[in-house]
């Protein structure tokens, strides 16, 4: 059994416990907004109701791909200098890269619910649909990558730099439907744009926003939290299969001391 | 499908694929944080056994 050290404090809770209910009850609101209170759209009818969905999952996970990339980042630069290999860094990359892929994966069939009742047909090979599977699958490889027995730190670094280039395809997703003709609609939302929408759907896309946030940070912390209990789960196994490899080897060397 | 199927679909799965993912992550944190003793230590001086727990 492990002994409580200051690693166990990594587990306080009061924090995510206040998150997880605020979570909840934010979610409660966007559903009575989003579903019942938002009118439906002049030309999309009640089928724009998945747009309070949609877009804040791929919002999020933009988020969180930032997130792995600059904790990546920082991971490779201290690395070297710190005593623990600044692991730390590595966890966050991992969690959020993971609730990254659930909200990109998320963002995906929640477009293709709604590309069908829109566009008539569940899936395009148009440059934002493709951009956005191939970031899903990208991260996916990511993930994989961290699993691969090795080193802690020679596996983290590997995978901060397959993070690093991960990212580039975030701002070609983003911008695609910008750069390229496609089926997709252009960005609702966007910096030094007017808003595509206005009134209560505006005001719910942003709560919604908001909502997913909550709960995206939430898992996120959760998710880093079970990353270093299985580190020292690790730990102990590793400890306590060195000293039963100790213990054989004394026992065969007593053996030994008494035939000879 | 019609307009108002395809957004039940899409938020009943949304819900779906979160809810999952919590609760595994969460199962996930108490099964390890028991088999390490974690959850079952006890807690001393000015902390709380919520601090410790490997619970939400």
């Amino acid at each position: 059994m492990a002994e409580r050290t200051d690693d166990s404090k990594m587990t306080a809770t009061p924090l995510t416990r206040v998150l997880g209910i605020l979570g909840i009850a934010a979610v409660v609101f966007m559903v009575v907004l989003g579903l019942f209170i938002s009118p439906p759209d002049v030309v999309q009818g009640e089928a724009v109701r998945m747009l309070y969905l949609h877009v804040p999952s791929i919002w999020i996970a933009y988020g969180s791909f930032v997130l792995t990339s600059v904790s990546s980042l920082l991971f490779l630069v201290r690395s070297r200098r710190r005593e623990d290999g600044g692991r730390h860094y590595d966890r966050v990359a991992g969690s959020a890269a993971e609730v990254g892929v659930v909200f990109t994966g998320l963002t995906l069939i929640t477009g293709m619910l709604w590309g069908k009742v829109t566009w008539g047909t569940y899936w395009q090979w148009d440059a934002r649909l493709t951009t956005t599977v191939l970031l899903f699958v990208t991260y996916l490889g990511y993930l994989a990558l961290r699993r691969l027995p090795a080193d802690p730190i020679v596996r983290g670094r590997r995978a901060a730099v397959m993070a690093l280039i991960s990212f580039v395809n975030v701002p070609i997703v983003h911008y695609s439907v910008d750069w390229w003709r496609t089926l997709h609609q252009k960005a609702s939302l966007s910096v030094g744009r007017r808003p595509e929408i206005t009134g209560e759907m505006y005001w719910t896309l942003l709560y919604s926003a908001l909502t997913v946030t909550i709960v995206g940070a939430w898992l996120i912390i959760h998710r880093y939290r079970v990353i270093r209990l299985e580190e020292l789960r690790d730990e102990e196994n590793l400890k306590m299969l060195i000293s039963s490899r100790r213990h054989e080897r004394s026992a065969d060397s007593a053996a030994d001391g008494e035939v000879s | 499908m019609s307009e108002v199927a395809t957004v039940a679909t899409g938020w009943g799965l949304t819900f779906v694929v979160i809810v999952t993912y919590s609760l595994w992550v969460v199962s996930r944190g108490r099964s390890i944080g028991r088999e390490l003793g974690i959850g079952e230590a006890q807690p001393s001086g000015l902390e709380q056994e919520s601090d410790l727990s490997p619970d939400t």
